[in-house]
């Protein structure tokens, strides 16, 4: 069954948390952390997705050209940094930076051209941009990404959280194969971690969304699918982008835009549901890259026989 | 053979719809436009095209339409869009009573 986790007994498990909504994993969640990251691996090995590692920032032009901050504004994080005249630099040092309430009493900025990674995947897009695929690509990446809320819960609703994507570039009829695959193969993934979800239609969460047409055209065709544990907790989410992506950033596939889709894990997400179905002794944990084995030679099995299927049909 | 004469139900609405369909869709078959084309599921319509689809079709009805109601399926195609918005029994997606 599952329970709401007790703040302490995460704690003792090896969480840290700033009420600013930042998690330090350190012991058994550590562990378990990396252990859900091996298993998501495991999983993006079934299309042999390659790896690449993205950098914490994107630039705002290069996010802008889809859109993000007209989009996402309320979820934007800037980093901030002051302007290097030395002038502004000894009146900054002249007085306590911090004031009583931790509030960092800012002298003259330099202007902010990146953002703190919203979205592992947006990093994928540019550095394939201008990229004519002869056959379709599978990537998988991981990045802290940040996301401002309007309040902050450890595990479940953070500032700051290590989010894995596995995307998939190719023709809309490629992305739709292996979005319809990845959804089989975290659904066995879960059954293999014994974590009961829903899959349920979703939406982005838009800034004014009914004057937004990305967020209308997301209720009137849906494109995103979560798949929720207990009464609210996304802990992974489908995404087919169409060709957003692939349009705004050159990058086409049998002559045309390329489709893109993605799904999403949020690690720390996944700890919650661990520790909230199986309890916060780690001893009673299951093994995600054991589970994740073996719902990857289930899904194999699923294939073949499958194949065989359609061979005698 | 029937020689009943095919009863002719295009309104004047549902001929502007068709015709700014028509003006705005993309890749439409070789067969030509029909009332039963995905239009969003196909891609012969994006986002982009929603805003200007929603203002086209209060000024067809002569009433708004709340954005907040509208449900998956209710552009899919041409008919479902003049049943949805342009019968004069449409219900859904009315101005919601706040």
């Amino acid at each position: 069954m599952n329970q709401a986790v007790p703040a302490g007994a995460l704690t003792a498990a090896g969480l840290g948390w700033q009420a600013s909504g930042h998690a330090t994993l350190a012991g058994p969640l550590y562990r378990l952390a990396d252990a859900c990251d091996q298993a998501f691996l495991a999983l993006a090995s079934l299309w042999a997705a390659e790896p690449e590692e993205h950098p914490a920032m994107i630039a705002a032009a290069t996010l802008q050209r889809v859109g993000y901050l007209t989009s996402f504004p309320h979820q934007a994080t800037f980093p901030v940094c002051l302007d290097a005249d030395s002038g502004n630099l000894l009146a900054f040092t002249g007085s306590d930076p911090v004031n009583s309430d931790g509030v960092v009493r800012l002298a003259r900025t330099a202007p902010a051209r990146d953002l703190l990674t919203p979205a592992a995947c947006y990093h994928i897009y540019p550095h394939h941009e201008g990229e004519q695929l002869g056959a379709l690509r599978y990537i998988t990446t991981r990045n802290t990404c940040f996301r401002r809320e309007t309040y902050y819960e450890p595990l479940r609703r953070q500032w700051s959280f290590r989010m894995r994507e596995i995307v998939c570039l190719g023709t809309r009829g490629e992305v739709q194969d292996f979005l319809a695959h990845a959804k089989s193969a975290v659904s066995l993934l879960l059954r293999e971690l014994d974590l009961p979800v829903h899959w349920e239609v979703a939406t982005d969460p838009f800034f004014e969304p009914a004057s937004n047409p990305h967020y209308l055209a997301q209720v009137l065709q849906p494109v995103k699918h979560e798949a929720r544990f207990g009464a609210d907790l996304a802990i992974a989410s489908l995404n087919l982008h169409e060709d957003h992506f692939g349009a705004a950033f050159g990058i086409s596939r049998a002559s045309q835009p390329a489709t893109s889709g993605c799904v999403a894990f949020g690690i720390e997400r996944w700890l919650y549901a661990i520790a909230s179905r199986h309890g916060c002794d780690p001893a009673a944990w299951p093994d995600p890259v054991a589970a994740a084995r073996r719902a990857a030679a289930a899904l194999a099995a699923a294939d073949a026989r499958i194949l065989t299927e359609v061979g005698q049909a | 053979m029937s020689s009943e004469p095919t009863q002719d139900r295009t309104t004047p609405q549902l001929a502007a719809l068709r015709s700014w369909v028509a003006q705005k869709a993309r890749d439409v078959p070789a067969g030509g436009l029909t009332d039963d084309l995905p239009l969003l599921a196909g891609r012969h319509l994006t986002s982009l095209h929603i805003p200007e689809l929603l203002l086209l079709l209060e000024r067809l009805r002569g009433r708004p339409i709340d954005a907040d109601r509208l449900q998956p399926g209710d552009f899919r195609d041409i008919q479902t869009i003049a049943a949805r918005f342009l019968a004069p029994d449409a219900a859904p997606a009315e101005t919601a009573a706040r």
